[in-house]
Order: C-alpha cells, then structure tokens, then sequence
C-alpha cells in the first residue's frame, strides 16, 4: 500500500493520518504507479489467556491513485469483542458479589480469583475518509474524516495535516492536526467519580451521556540519511478533556490493618454487593508529550526497522517503547519477519490498588491495570508472500506479556498473600491480502 | 512570553533540523533502494492501525508515529 508517485520522501503526515483507522501513509518513491484501486484487506485475532477479553477483527482499506499524485483513502474496521475485563477491585479469600454495570443484576467471583467484570460483550464498527493531494511542487496535504461506533461509546474526528520537501527533497517537514469528539453512553449510566457501588435497582451512583475531546497536534520531520538508511522524529502534544474515568472500573475499600475488603449488607430484600466498591475517578483534563524516532536500514537485502517512543504526561506516567523488526527476504517472492517490542510504564499519580477505610477520599483515585506500573514484551513473526498473481499475503502471530507491580507501600497486611496486579498474555494472529495494484 | 519563547524554539529547531540535514541525501536517481516497498516507513497502514489500536487499549501511551487520539471505549 505505498504510493510510487514522484520524486517526494516520506511524508510523516501520511503516517500521522495513520491512526487507529489505518490511513495510506505516503512514500518516499520514485518510481510511477499507474491510477486505479488497490484493496488492502486483514483479519486479526487477538485472544487473552483466563477468559479475558477476546477480539476477532475485519479490516479493509481501498485507495483510489489519480493522476497528478492525488489520491483518496476509505477504512472499515469491524470488531467483535467478548469476555471479561479486570474491573479494578482487589481479589479476596472469600468469594465476592458485584452489582452488574447495567444495575439490574449481581455477578459473583470465586474466592481467590480477580474480579472481572464479565459482561463484556460489544461490536465496533469503524470507518475513515482521508483525501492526500500536492499543492504546488513542494507542499502536500492531507484531510481525513473518523467515525466510530459501540453500544456505548461513539467517536467523530477530523485531522489535518500539512507538509513540505526540502534539500531535493531528501527532508520533509511536516505538521498536524486532528480533533476528535467522543461520546460515552455505558451501560446503566455513567458512574459519577468515586461513588459507591449500590444494591440492584438504585441507579442514583450514575449520570447520563458524557462527553470527551482530544487535540492532537504533531511536528515530524523525515530525513534521506543515504542510499540505504531514512530516519523519522515526531514530537506530538496530545490534549484529552471531559470524562476521562473508565465507567467500568471500580476499586475496593479496604480495612486499613488487615487490608481485606470491608463487608456491605445489600438493604433487606434486595440483591446487591458484598463489600464496599467505589467507582474510579480521574482527572478531567490530561496533556501527553511524546518524542517518536524511527531508522530503516536496508542492509544487503535485509530491512532493519527501530523505532523508540518517549511518552510522558501530566498524570505522571512515563513510558518508553522500543520496536524492532527485521525482514529476511527468502527469494524473490518470499520473507520472515521477526519482530520484538519492549513496552514499559510507571504509575498514574493517582493510582491506588485499593481504598482505606477512614480515609478521607482522595480527589482522584483509579486501580486500572492500564494505569498501573507494569513492563510489556511482544515477541512474533510474521510471513509474506507473493501469489501467482503478483498480490501479497502475510499471516502473523505475536505473543503478548504484561507484568506488573503494585507500589510495595500501597498493599496492606492480607494483601501481601495475594496477586494483587492482573498479569496478562495474549497471542495475536493476523492474516492479510493485498490486491489490485 | 513563556509560549513566545517556546514558539522561537521550535522555529529555530526546525531551521537547525533543515539547515543540518542539507549535507545529507540522495541524488534523485539514488532512490532505488528508498523506493522499495519494505523500506516504506509504514509497510503495511493496517497492520500498524490494528498495533495501534490493541496498544491502545491495553496501555497508557498511544500515538509518537502518528495521532493519539482515541476513537474507542476500550481506554
């Protein structure tokens, strides 16, 4: 899915339009590409071990090439999401009752075991129009259109982005923009901020439709380094604002001496949660700074791809991500690729495994894994072909490992027996065919 | 002040970036190997969209190679 138009380096645009939609990012090509269709299409499975959540995935992107170098880009992505989700709440030596999101029913979690939140059941459908076109001899632009959908959850955005060749365009300076508006509908209502889970039926714990905005904006600069080697930097400011709480995750008010979760008696008659819970609560605005460095080196046929990211954000959490892939061609027509990525994180400021009782409550306060200080290592390969008739297949598969670990401060007596961070292992598999070019 | 501080930055960065990188490059007709499909910075838009978004949803960071944004309930 490259474009071979002109004589143009890369274009970082391309690749920032490149987002959770999947938009044809530009090349630096030289070589001419006839107008016409190419279809890039992909299904993707990516399964977590203990039941949590598995998703089955269909992709499809099209791009339409016309003459003078312009061209128009569609994406539909379809996912089905089932199993369980940790809901945030500590595990415990008896088994523990929950109210379901909806408030009509309870779950229940054996003893021993992490509570999961297993009503997790949902079916996304998202689409993408992104249009690329030169203007002039050395400015390119790009204008892309985002739509998504879930029972719960809605998303519209639009982004933009402007870029221009320098030094016979061996560099490429770009800038962009995109906006996103979302749209959160949970199940049962959204739960206002650190307030307690209640007995079936009493939904006064939950408001309406919320709202969420991001700003994105992104300065990225693409360098010819020689023949065989390009490299890429991106600095990008990523703005969030509105109702930034998961409204599933919740978090268990311990006893502050023997850290196990304090008991709840449900109203006579009525079903209703075993121990006291209280829904998350983050902060409303969060601004992300990331630094992205990415080589390709063509080494004898080889293609070596690095890439590092550098995140860090004013909930406090840093993170650092390094990428490598190196592609082994086995013929004309074939290749390996193994691929292994390091992912590692400190906490949110405001994490907190657990509640204490007596406390006053803090102003912000989450137990999502997500948020938590964890380490993650992805290992796979991947195996291209080319068909008989000149299209390119691939399958993939991927293992994927989080680990981590509570502050030694925040667990509390009985805690210290317990795993108290939900690890998680997933195996990715992917099969793709592109056609038409 | 401060952010027309910051804004100097940036321009003078970018015009360091320009005028450091003029020494390096190619000559047009030494593209061949930089035309190449596996030397694209993103060799395949929707595998990188599906990392993407599976990162997304299990991880606090997203975005560096292109837009964070967000776009799906799962964070």
């Amino acid at each position: 899915m490259t474009d071979k138009q002109d004589n143009s380096i890369a274009i970082p645009l391309a690749a920032a339009t490149c987002t959770l939609l999947g938009t044809a990012p530009t090349s630096p090509a030289n070589a001419q590409e006839d107008p016409g269709w190419d279809f890039n299409t992909s299904f993707l499975y990516y399964g977590e071990s203990d039941d949590r959540v598995q998703d089955a995935s269909l992709s499809f992107l099209a791009r339409r090439l016309f003459t003078d170098d312009k061209s128009l880009t569609l994406t539909l992505a379809v996912d089905s999401l089932t199993g369980a989700s940790a809901s945030g709440a500590t595990p415990m030596d008896v088994a523990q009752t929950f109210t379901s999101a909806s408030g009509n029913a309870v779950y229940t979690t054996a003893a021993g075991e992490h509570p999961l939140d297993d009503a997790f059941l949902d079916t996304r459908v998202a689409i993408g129009a992104s249009w690329q076109q030169p203007l002039g001899r050395l400015y390119k632009m790009s204008a892309g259109l985002t739509a998504s959908g879930e029972y719960d959850y809605k998303h519209i955005g639009g982004n933009f982005g402007l870029s221009r060749d320098f030094n016979q365009r061996n560099t490429t300076i770009s800038v962009g923009v995109a906006v996103a508006r979302d749209t959160l509908d949970p199940e049962g209502g959204a739960p206002i901020s650190l307030a307690r889970m209640l007995d079936v039926g009493d939904r006064s714990n939950k408001m309406g439709d919320q709202d969420k905005d991001v700003v994105d904006f992104l300065l990225g600069v693409t360098q010819v380094v020689n023949r065989n080697l390009l490299v890429q930097l991106n600095y990008s400011y990523s703005d969030s604002s509105g109702y930034l709480n998961d409204p599933y995750k919740f978090i268990s008010m311990v006893d502050p001496v023997t850290g196990d979760t304090v008991a709840h008696t449900p109203a006579p008659g009525a079903a209703g949660p075993s121990h006291e819970f209280r829904f998350e609560s983050r902060p409303k605005d969060r601004a992300k700074h990331s630094l992205f460095g990415q080589a390709k080196y063509y080494w004898s046929g080889r293609v070596v791809d690095l890439s590092y990211r550098y995140m860090t954000d004013d909930w406090d959490i840093d993170s650092h991500t390094l990428d490598a892939k190196l592609r082994f061609p086995m013929g004309d027509s074939r290749y390996l690729e193994p691929h292994v990525r390091f992912y590692s994180q400190s906490e949110a400021e405001f994490y907190s495994a657990s509640l204490i009782e007596g406390d006053p409550l803090p102003a912000y306060a989450s137990s999502d894994y997500r948020l938590g200080d964890f380490d993650a290592i992805t290992a796979g390969i991947k195996y291209g072909w080319k068909t008989g008739s000149g299209n390119d297949m691939s399958v993939r598969l991927e293992y994927y490992t989080q680990d981590g670990e509570i502050p030694a401060g925040q667990i509390i007596g009985n805690q210290s027996q317990r795993t108290l961070y939900p690890d998680l292992d997933a195996i990715i598999f992917n099969f793709s065919y592109r056609f038409g070019k | 002040m401060h952010s027309k501080a910051n804004k100097l930055l940036i321009l003078l960065s970018v015009m360091l970036t320009v005028t450091a990188c003029s020494g390096m490059g190619v000559e047009p007709w030494e593209r061949d190997v930089l035309a190449k499909e596996e030397m694209q910075l993103v060799t395949d838009p929707v595998e990188a969209a599906l990392d993407d978004h599976i990162y997304f949803s299990k991880e606090a960071s997203s975005g560096g190679r292109g837009f964070g944004g967000g776009g799906c309930g799962c964070n």
